[in-house]
């Protein structure tokens, strides 16, 4: 019995990505004031589809780019405090939500460690 | 619609109507401005809120799961997603859209003034119609309406959570 499954793997990727977001939204927070600064970002489903194509082999992290469609404020800035809320919320709701389907694909693993112990 | 659908909806209006503060807070400031680049006193200005998605809720719903079941091509991602551009300005249906902020064409307020650089040949000055009263009771409703979607996410997030805990 192996213990890393291809969805194991696809669900790692996918929480290497989301902490991705995450960073990324959290450091375009902390941006806010400075001038000229353009929003960061990444299309998470073209990531994700890449990064699964790509096979085993390491695939390099998601590119980050500027993010268009934002209102620029006249110094610049083009962060907006309500989009980069939200997607933080999302991205540690689809954090936990790949921790809880990681933990359920290795609960089969650890039933079968505590067996003997039964 | 996916998991965040709710959220995607609420956060349009989470911007619209920091839009609509926006425009009420520059009114405000400007309520006694006599100068501005086209010539004039300041014009009022009302922000313009628009449905977004068009059509009702049940062919919304309807396009959405036909969407789904259509594009299931590539590892059940939708084609049209891929190669695009990062962009914030994607629309969701049943959200809300800032189409437009409009100035108000009222006639300004004139005031006798001679001693003002703006005087006019008569000693009147004109000066932008806006009522602070107005302004006032706009933005408590701008505020109010963030608010009430901040919690409709707040309500979001504990539902997703909810859902997460089932997997438990």
């Amino acid at each position: 019995m192996q213990v890393a499954t291809p969805l194991s793997d696809a669900l790692g990727r996918y929480l290497d990505l989301t902490s991705e977001q995450m960073k990324l939204a959290a450091s375009n927070m902390a941006n806010v004031d400075t001038p000229g600064f353009k929003t960061q970002g990444f299309d998470f489903e073209q990531e994700f589809a890449r990064q699964l194509q790509g096979g085993a082999d390491a695939v390099d992290l998601a590119q980050a780019q500027e993010v268009d469609g934002l209102v620029a404020r006249p110094d610049g800035n083009n962060v907006s405090m309500d989009r980069e809320g939200m997607q933080l919320a999302k991205s540690q709701l689809q954090f936990r939500m790949g921790v809880e389907l990681l933990k359920h694909e290795f609960s089969s693993v650890m039933s079968a460690i505590h067996a003997e112990a039964k | 619609m996916n998991l965040f659908g709710v959220m995607d909806v609420s956060a349009s209006a989470l911007q619209a109507e920091r839009v609509r503060a926006e425009v009420v807070a520059s009114n405000m400031a400007n309520a006694e401005t006599t100068r501005t680049a086209d010539g004039g006193p300041y014009q009022r200005h009302h922000v313009v809120f628009e449905a977004e998605g068009g059509g009702s809720f049940q062919q919304t719903m309807a396009n959405q799961l036909g969407g789904v079941g259509a594009s299931s091509g590539l590892n059940g991602f939708s084609g049209g997603l891929l190669g695009s551009g990062v962009t914030a300005a994607q629309t969701v249906p049943g959200g809300v859209a800032v189409t437009g902020v409009i100035s108000d064409a009222s006639a300004p307020l004139r005031r006798y003034d001679p001693q003002h650089p703006d005087a006019g040949p008569d000693g009147f000055v004109d000066y932008p119609d806006i009522n602070p009263l107005t302004e006032m009771v706009d933005l408590m409703g701008a505020t109010r309406s963030y608010g009430m979607n901040a919690s409709a996410v707040q309500a979001e997030k504990n539902m997703v959570g909810s859902s997460l805990d089932l997997l438990k």
